[in-house]
């Protein structure tokens, strides 16, 4: 188990190292400018947003003990893409304290949606069942706002929104990267601290109370530092899909469900994964960039059903 | 000392009283058989002590203090229980879960895992600890939730039916841990519905029996007393035939007269 463990660390190091050489090649001055200008941000960026969705989506699985919980299931995605989509429609020229306008209202209305549902899970009533439906009402209500956006916009936001909603790796160079760092950062150091938290909630919500975990707190904590991180990732990238639901089962079936490695191990593999994405759909086709979140669905769906599959087996 | 105990409480869920104006106390080192018919509210009973329901009337103290003074990790230090089902969706080894249950403990990762080790082998699980809860059986599932409350280390202890569904040999040797957990000191709340288990724990002519019904205490008795068949009788409407033997006194329900 700890050496497949130091394989996958191995592996996803080595996949991220490469994905900076790997591509077109590069001479001269203006090699050196697209390695270090472009692609080593977006290598950064890709390893920043990956890894959150995927840590993400592991504490979803645990707190709602459900294997199907992902990023977007408390409706972050939802907000974030009603953000977007009301920044595209209305107002696309602006840009605030020179960030992309679309870019803001996305992480707003990511926030907000968070907030809506984690207001809603922090009372001690509730069951995470109950958070759950939360969160399926804020997506849908959401997502019936964004629709009616797009019913009144024109065809070049449309269009627009279109693209940012398929996800994507920007080019946002190292202000983007310093930007989202604190907010990942202090979103995965939070979550990660939880580990002994999440993992008596394994057995169930009522037996990990009675062990002395603070259900309500625990539930906002995860909530809120795992929404923070997402609304970030969402906002620059757009959804990107399965990251979040592929990477922890994978790692889950590779390592156990031990959550002090599922957790750290779900981070690291999360960016190779998302890193790994972005460089075929650079290269796949010449000349082209594929959206990366059009990949990471097609990659990810089918390997995960072969490892659900051959999991079977055994 | 009085490490739990009941004054006057009530249960309710919008109109309907799960519990009403129940008032019970558990002395140090005494164990109560809590018993009654499906819904009088035994499960309900145990929650109110440890939170997970909220008493609408009256109050819940644990070793005298009152329940809602207490903060999640001083309350786990107190009371600990074996619910009647635990989740296992996750494949986590048996010691990873028994660990986890050591949440109270400001301890390391290392001593976690020493006492849920200790914890697995006292009930008589060593041999699967490193097995996924998920691929254990029912039996055996039971005996990692039972190593969970062993090793919390709480001095008040509540089960839920804790043989329910076992083989019959599985729910003696349950009923023997749990008679060893009493006799070194904890305070015991056993809920089940077979009171002759209760001839396993070893000294069970002390053991409290106490009828629930209808969200309302009905009785409260010795396991010895001469009334406790009728007691019981009464309670489940079931006529009883009892047996004693030496040591033992076992209560079966009387097959149908002959025409």
């Amino acid at each position: 188990m700890k050496l497949r463990a130091a394989l996958l660390i191995l592996a996803s190091f080595s996949l991220l190292l490469a994905a900076i050489f790997v591509g077109h090649p590069l001479h001269g001055e203006q090699g050196q400018f697209i390695l270090w200008q472009l692609r080593v941000p977006r290598v950064l960026v890709g390893t920043l947003v990956g890894a959150t969705l995927a840590l993400a989506g592991a504490v979803f699985q645990a707190l709602f003990q459900n294997p199907l919980a992902t990023p977007s299931t408390v409706g972050t995605t939802a907000g974030a893409t009603l953000g977007a989509l009301c920044a595209l429609a209305f107002d696309r020229a602006r840009s605030v304290e020179g960030l992309p306008w679309v870019t803001v209202a996305a992480f707003i209305g990511a926030i907000t949606a968070s907030l809506l549902v984690a207001s809603f899970a922090s009372s001690r009533r509730a069951h995470s069942s109950d958070v759950l439906l939360a969160g399926i009402a804020v997506t849908l209500a959401a997502s019936a706002f964004a629709t009616g956006i797009q019913y009144v916009s024109d065809s070049r936001a449309l269009f627009a929104a279109a693209q940012w909603s398929l996800g994507q790796l920007p080019q946002v160079g190292y202000r983007g990267v310093l930007l989202l760092l604190p907010i990942c950062g202090v979103s995965a150091t939070a979550l990660l601290l939880l580990t002994r938290d999440l993992q008596a909630f394994a057995l169930g919500e009522e037996l990990a109370h009675s062990q002395g975990v603070n259900v309500p707190r625990l539930r906002l904590l995860a909530l809120g530092f795992a929404s923070l991180g997402v609304a970030g990732a969402v906002a620059w990238c757009g959804p990107i899909a399965f990251v979040g639901l592929i990477v922890p089962h994978l790692v889950r079936l590779l390592l156990g469900s031990s959550y002090r490695t599922l957790l750290p191990l779900s981070l690291i593999t999360g960016a190779a994964f998302l890193v790994g994405c972005d460089l075929f759909a650079r290269i796949v086709v010449p000349g082209r960039e594929l959206p990366v979140g059009i990949v990471t669905a097609a990659l990810g769906a089918p390997s995960l059903v072969l490892l659900v599959a051959r999991a079977r087996r055994r | 000392m009085t490490d739990l105990e009941f004054s006057g409480v009530g249960v309710r869920i919008r109109e309907r009283a799960l519990l009403t104006d129940i008032t019970l106390r558990l002395e140090h080192g005494e164990f109560i058989a809590l018993l009654g018919p499906n819904g009088a509210g035994k499960s309900t009973l145990l929650k109110a002590a440890l939170g997970l329901r909220a008493a609408t009337s009256g109050s819940v103290r644990l070793a005298q203090r009152p329940l809602a003074e207490l903060n999640a990790r001083e309350r786990a230090a107190h009371v600990a229980w074996l619910p009647q089902h635990i989740h296992a969706d996750e494949p986590i080894r048996a010691q990873d879960s028994v660990a986890a249950a050591r949440f109270r403990f400001h301890e390391t990762h290392a001593a976690s895992q020493k006492a849920a080790l200790s914890a697995l082998e006292r009930v008589g699980a060593g041999a699967y600890s490193q097995r996924p809860v998920t691929e254990l059986s029912g039996g055996e599932r039971q005996r990692v939730a039972f190593a969970c409350l062993v090793a919390q280390e709480a001095h008040t202890l509540l089960f839920d039916e804790p043989a329910n569904h076992l083989d019959p040999a599985q729910q003696v040797e349950i009923y023997r841990l749990i008679g060893d957990l009493w006799r070194e000191g904890r305070s015991i709340v056993c809920i089940t519905h077979d009171v002759n288990l209760l001839n396993h724990l070893g000294d069970a002519a002390r053991v409290r029996v106490v009828g629930l019904r209808a969200g309302k205490l009905a009785f409260e008795t010795r396991f010895d007393a001469p009334e406790l068949p009728s007691q019981l009788s009464a309670l489940f409407g079931l006529e009883l035939r009892t047996f004693d033997a030496s040591p033992g006194r076992f209560l079966v329900p009387a097959t149908r007269s002959e025409p």
